[in-house]
């Protein structure tokens, strides 16, 4: 149990960084930005108490935000994925049983439920963000095209990393 | 009540859902007034503590560009000092005070956080309230203008750059002072918008926009950038132009703040007159 909470911060610090240090200073294209960092509440074990679910969320949104004068926008978003994440567990559930202690994995779900699960997750956070961010319809498409091409490139670096993190050789 | 509670117990997760939700939008929008909230106040430290670091690393990366800059801005600086001019007459040197008052001061300060690609950009700098920035005093770097201040903490703060939805400058052509507004809509860092150029004007490539100086925050005739396309509307009454930007916001390293002396001097001018209209 200490384990995996200790395991959890080192994780959220982790990606903190990363999204501070690197992903934010990428200079790739201004309809490419990578939020990486959610990855974080995706891994959280699967009995973990909703509360703790929202409240984790809230300071992951908020510790970020505070690295970019973005005060309530990424927590936001954040918070809302935090609650919609168990919702989307069972309407996607394929109805076999989920191991204590474990988190939601490319390895264990399967590619076809983690697919799900996590294109459903990021689109939300990623559509959030951006229109927040802009707050004006009149941008409409252009905000739409940076969430499809955000979400694509957070999404290829989950898979990249669940690839890592789970070699499939056995 | 009771049945309240019950329902609150039994419903905790909405009601912390909302709750927190709650806390983040109402963040959010209130400090997009650019209000000084107590917590940017206690984050500033530590993001910028965190960011310092970082950008200490990665200063090194910019040294042959920042050199190159300092240089240029030295022989500026040779050319205009006192050894520099001719004296045809010793005793007409002196130092009217009347005439010259000292209205703008400048700080150096480094730049330790950037961005370019958000919708929404903002700069961080390693000077604070202890250097004597406050809020809405402009950045500038050489003769280019860069942005405002929108929070300080006590030893950072952090600049609204030109690529944000909520940045408005006000400036004018060079040729012939005609006002215009600049804005930029996102997308190329390097290209911003020119709004309300009237239909009488001719509007050429290439025609430099700089600051009108109606606006507290920049002195007159600061380098905003210059005419990169136009189109002449049919149907508005405006023209609309695309400025190439004459700063590069991607390769900030060193900035300078400006410090407006006379500012209270202005303010209070302003209230006076805001006062007697109500």
């Amino acid at each position: 149990m200490t384990i995996i909470i200790l395991k959890n911060i080192g994780r959220f610090i982790f990606l903190i960084l990363l999204q501070v240090l690197i992903l934010n200073n990428i200079q790739f294209s201004s309809y490419i930005n990578p939020y990486f960092y959610i990855y974080f509440i995706l891994l959280l074990p699967f009995e973990t108490p909703r509360w703790l679910l929202l409240l984790s969320a809230f300071l992951l949104g908020i510790t970020l935000d505070a690295f970019t004068n973005t005060f309530g926008l990424n927590a936001a978003a954040c918070v809302l994925i935090a609650f919609l994440r168990p919702f989307v567990i069972t309407a996607i559930s394929t109805g076999t049983e989920f191991m204590i202690g474990h988190s939601p994995s490319l390895k264990n779900q399967g590619v076809k439920w983690f697919s799900y699960y996590s294109i459903i997750l990021v689109l939300v956070h990623h559509f959030t963000l951006f229109y927040m961010e802009i707050f004006r319809f009149t941008e409409f498409f252009q905000t739409l095209l940076r969430v499809l091409l955000s979400s694509l490139f957070t999404l290829l670096l989950i898979f990249i990393a669940e690839y890592l993190s789970y070699p499939t050789k056995k | 009540m009771h049945y309240l509670l019950y329902f609150l117990r039994k419903q905790y997760i909405y009601f912390l859902f909302f709750v927190l939700e709650g806390i983040s939008l109402l963040l959010f929008f209130n400090n997009n007034d650019y209000q000084n909230s107590a917590l940017t106040f206690v984050s500033n430290g530590f993001a910028g503590t965190v960011l310092n670091v970082s950008s200490n690393i990665s200063e090194y990366f910019s040294l042959r560009r920042v050199n190159r800059i300092l240089a240029e801005d030295n022989a500026k600086i040779h050319s205009n000092r006192s050894e520099a001019f001719y004296k045809a007459d010793t005793e007409s040197f002196f130092h009217n005070d009347t005439l010259y008052k000292l209205e703008y001061r400048y700080i150096s300060a480094k730049v330790i956080n950037n961005s370019t690609n958000k919708r929404n950009n903002f700069i961080m700098l390693n000077k604070g309230r202890h250097q004597g920035i406050e809020n809405h005093m402009g950045i500038i770097m050489g003769d280019r203008i860069v942005g405002q201040v929108v929070s300080v903490s006590e030893h950072f703060c952090w600049v609204m750059s030109l690529l944000n939805k909520d940045s408005r400058i006000s400036g004018k052509f060079k040729k012939n002072n005609q006002l215009v507004n600049i804005e930029w809509n996102g997308g190329n860092y390097l290209t911003g918008e020119v709004k309300e150029i009237p239909k009488h004007m001719l509007i050429q490539k290439g025609d430099t926009i700089i600051t009108s100086g109606n606006s507290d925050i920049f002195p007159e005739g600061l380098l905003i950038g210059t005419i990169d396309h136009y189109t002449i509307a049919q149907e508005e009454n405006f023209n609309y132009a695309t400025v190439r930007f004459a700063t590069d916001f991607n390769s900030l390293s060193f900035v300078e703040v400006l410090i407006d002396m006379m500012h209270k001097e202005k303010e209070n001018l302003k209230n006076s007159f805001k006062s007697r209209e109500q």
